[in-house]
């Protein structure tokens, strides 16, 4: 799949997860370098923390290369019913799930080939940790 | 080896020696493994029941020799064992008591794998649709005995159509799954019916007619009837020995799931409770069967293997009771006899909409059922028998209805 029809999918599945929790707001923000993608979707809903576990339970969902070539397809697709980020997760290399100091969340995807490392990369999740705190 | 894959290994090794024993002794070794050789060159369409054809042992042997290729495919490619995968392996072997063979399985699997080397992916992406894919297996069967091609021509043909079927699944595959949006877990069922329509439809177009086949067992076989509760029972065993009672916790959990594709059970609640619920869904249509008095002949026994393998992706009693109750109300409405061949196989086989009253209710559920039940009567000659999934294809037409229409109002009411 091209590089560009990938991030819509995966930007499609996330924003109707999210979606699916009515926020006030939301935003979505795309950094692209050579070997990798950093993509963050931020909301304004406020989860517990089960829920906050389950979100990143699912989008580090351990790589399922025979579901994810085909029921992969689904993601950001078929979005009748709740919305799926294991979907998502068996696509990607990493996933990050911070809570927003003012409520909400902030989902935090790195996406790259084989070799990719995302702790390459300028923004740093450790990073966004540390803001956090 | 991680405790799901050691716990799913054993399951499916206890289930091939089970067959292997069962092939065995049912007609002793020489008569089975001769029958079993029979099967390789015998026409395997819709209908064909392979116990009925050559015997309960020849049939046993090719379901676990069919079985083993399944899992040697997923192991070469590098997957291990989960739901999914259980889940192909154990239709694969439902099937093999049916109409499929070693000899027409193995080159639909290489086309598939072949298709993702053509767009630069690794075959492990696309072998779920390889293993699924053999669905078609009867049309590779058909060009090699039925077309009267002459010996030196029919196996070169037979595997370049395989080949062929192969490579164009996994796009077909995709597109009909968008069709129904997982709704219909039998998607290679609409994919190989589709493909089917075409296939059968170029035989007739050369002036060939495609004779219908009918062979379905009625004799009462002991190791057929004993082998689906037995390794139902095996099933709820061995998800009591391996998890405890935290098995009874993980099928509690799996009940509240939908269960539309992608559903790996063995991950989203844990391998006991995917063992358990297979173990239950054994048990109750094993009764179901006895009750209404139809044979544990081939087709059937491979019907209950297709519903313990989707146990472990999609099914459960929760979802599967509705679409249950719509095909009776069908079957009583329209004078249906219960223990009739397509009836009972469509009862078995019609848990593929289980999503949808997962998803939208038993209501819908109980709808998805009755709708199922007054296509799958015709659906079966449009392909000419050559798509094993015949509820497959029925049951992906149905939830595409249903799923379209509920988009549509979702979509289209102002809130």
């Amino acid at each position: 799949m091209k590089r560009r029809e990938f991030l819509v999918h995966l930007i499609s599945e996330l924003s109707s997860f999210l979606l699916q929790g009515q926020p006030r707001k939301m935003v979505i923000s795309l950094h692209q370098e050579a070997d990798g993608i950093h993509l963050a979707v931020i909301d304004d809903r406020a989860r517990s923390e089960v829920e906050i576990k389950a979100i990143e339970r699912a989008l580090n969902a351990s790589r399922r290369p025979e579901l994810a070539g085909y029921y992969g397809q689904m993601a950001g697709h078929d979005l009748l019913g709740s919305a799926r980020l294991n979907l998502v997760g068996w696509q990607i290399k990493h996933a990050d799930v911070l809570k927003n100091p003012g409520g909400g969340v902030m989902l935090n995807l790195w996406i790259g080939g084989e070799d990719f490392e995302y702790t390459k990369f300028s923004i740093d999740p450790e990073d966004e940790k540390e803001k956090e705190k | 080896m991680a405790l799901r894959d050691r716990i799913l290994t054993q399951f499916l090794t206890a289930t091939i020696l089970l067959l292997l024993l069962f092939g065995i002794s049912a007609d002793g070794p020489a008569v089975a493994l001769e029958g079993f050789w029979r099967l390789q060159s015998s026409p395997a369409r819709l209908l064909s029941d392979y116990t009925a054809m050559q015997g309960t042992g020849a049939a046993l042997l090719n379901a676990a020799a069919v079985g083993i290729i399944g899992w040697l495919f997923a192991m070469l490619n590098g997957i291990s064992l989960s739901g999914p995968t259980i889940a192909a392996v154990f239709t694969m072997i439902g099937f093999a008591l049916f109409g499929k063979t070693p000899l027409n399985c193995i080159p639909i699997m290489a086309g598939v794998s072949l298709s993702a080397l053509i767009v630069r992916k690794k075959p492990r992406e696309y072998l779920l649709i390889g293993m699924f894919g053999t669905a078609l297996g009867p049309l590779v069967s058909f060009v090699a005995f039925e077309m009267g091609l002459t010996p030196a021509l029919a196996l070169p043909v037979s595997l370049a159509v395989g080949l062929a079927v192969g490579i164009v699944l996994p796009p077909l595959a995709i597109a009909m799954l968008h069709l129904h949006q997982g709704y219909n877990l039998y998607n290679i069922g609409l994919t190989a019916g589709f493909i089917g329509l075409f296939a059968a439809s170029l035989p007739s177009a050369g002036g060939k007619s495609i004779a219908s086949i009918s062979s379905w067992g009625t004799a009462a076989d002991p190791w057929l009837f004993l082998f689906i509760p037995l390794l139902s029972l095996i099933a709820a065993g061995m998800a009591f020995i391996c998890c405890g009672k935290k098995s009874w916790n993980e099928f509690l959990s799996i009940l509240k799931l939908p269960g539309r594709l992608p559903s790996d059970f063995c991950e989203l609640s844990g391998p006991g409770g995917a063992l358990l619920n297979a173990g239950i869904l054994g048990m109750l249509y094993s009764a179901y069967v006895a009750i209404v008095g139809a044979p544990f002949n081939g087709p059937v026994i491979g019907g209950l293997m297709t519903l313990m393998g989707f146990a472990f992706f999609g099914k459960h009693p929760r979802n599967v009771i509705p679409v249950f109750l719509g095909l009776l109300a069908a079957a009583l409405l329209f004078g249906k006899t219960l223990n009739e061949s397509w009836v009972i196989l469509a009862f078995l086989f019609g848990t593929a909409l289980a999503p949808i009253a997962g998803e939208f209710g038993p209501g819908i559920g109980i709808l998805a059922g009755f709708l199922h039940l007054v296509l799958v009567e015709r659906s079966g000659t449009w392909h000419g028998g050559m798509n094993l999934y015949n509820n497959g294809f029925a049951g992906g037409l149905t939830a595409t209805l249903i799923v379209s229409v509920i988009e549509w109002y979702r979509t289209s009411i102002e809130r």
